[in-house]
């Protein structure tokens, strides 16, 4: 059986959209393991408005899933308030040391690339495809 | 056709000594502690001849729950059965005598929970080292690698590599214990 015989959502590996996590931790804070782990620094922005203060927005320096310690629960998946993480049905992804489970963020968003549209809600109707998962580049 | 078995399990121990509560799921039973291997002969007898499971939970300082699923051969009848067994004496009669598949079980759950299963002699330690001594699943079981490696989520992204505000410590740490990390 390979992953596109698997039906979708199937907990075979966790998939990241890094454009869509701002760096809220709910997913680290949640995580019955700590197998999340993220680091992040914030950056200034320039106001749109003289009247307004500068933003500060939080950018992810670094953003892993130890698969040695996922208990593929998937709260992680259920609790992203911005759709960053998904389920992808890959799961040929063994290694020969734990350390080599440790998926870095790169790793992470090659995973998005299996993540099939959800099914039907009705089984004779047409896939509900939300659309892309990625979301328009920021101007 | 569903609760049968339940039901004859209420009425061969009799209530209140047993007790149904009909909740979302299967029916669970609730029996003393002393009459656990009459309502598993009385369950079987009424058709539950299928064993699913049996397991614990930790109740703090009420004991603890030992938990057994029943089901008929169709799997269309199924039952709980529930008792509590005290923290000071954690024993239980065997149900190995109704049911031999509950050996793995209660082999389990003495691991697990260090209850006891008076007539089942083979107890012996199925996952754990040698010698753990300890009961891995009760409440008061100190994970000591939740004390030794800083908790992920103490990050704050507003400060960076800077930590949360907000400091507490990780669910089955003492809190008398050092901070990790520090």
């Amino acid at each position: 059986m390979t992953a596109a015989d698997r039906p979708p959502r199937t907990r075979g590996v966790i998939a990241l959209v890094e454009e869509s996590c701002t760096v809220c931790m709910l997913c680290v804070r949640e995580c019955p393991d700590w197998c999340i782990e993220i680091d992040s620094h914030t950056e200034s922005l320039p106001a749109d408005d003289i009247h307004r203060r500068p933003r500060t927005e939080a950018v992810l320096d670094r953003f892993a899933i130890d698969f040695a310690l996922c208990m593929y629960c998937g709260i992680c998946v259920e609790v992203c308030p911005f759709d960053a993480l998904h389920w992808s049905p890959t799961a040929e992804y063994a290694g020969t040391s734990s350390a080599a489970l440790v998926h870095e963020r790169d790793r992470l968003a090659a995973h998005e690339a299996g993540v099939p549209s959800p099914p039907a809600l009705d089984p004779r109707g047409v896939s509900d495809d939300p659309g892309p998962r990625r979301p328009a580049a920021r101007p | 056709m569903s609760g049968v078995v339940a039901a004859a399990v209420v009425t061969a121990l009799g209530s209140p000594a047993a007790t149904a509560y009909d909740g979302f799921g299967p029916v669970t039973v609730d029996v003393p502690r002393e009459r656990w291997v009459e309502a598993h002969e009385a369950a079987r007898t009424a058709g539950a001849v299928f064993f699913d499971l049996l397991t614990a939970y930790d109740l703090g300082e009420d004991g603890f729950a030992v938990v057994a699923h029943v089901a008929t051969a169709d799997l269309v009848d199924h039952v709980l059965l529930r008792t509590t067994v005290p923290r000071e004496e954690p024993v239980l009669a065997t149900a190995t005598s109704v049911h031999r598949g509950a050996a793995w079980h209660e082999r389990e759950t003495h691991e697990m929970f260090g209850i006891d299963f008076a007539g089942n002699e083979r107890l012996d330690p199925l996952l754990l080292p040698e010698g753990f001594g300890a009961a891995p699943l009760r409440k008061d079981f100190v994970l000591a690698a939740r004390a030794a490696r800083p908790w992920p989520g103490d990050k704050d992204p507003s400060d960076s590599g800077g930590r949360a505000r907000r400091r507490s410590r990780p669910p089955g740490v003492p809190a008398e214990w050092p901070e990790a990390g520090t």
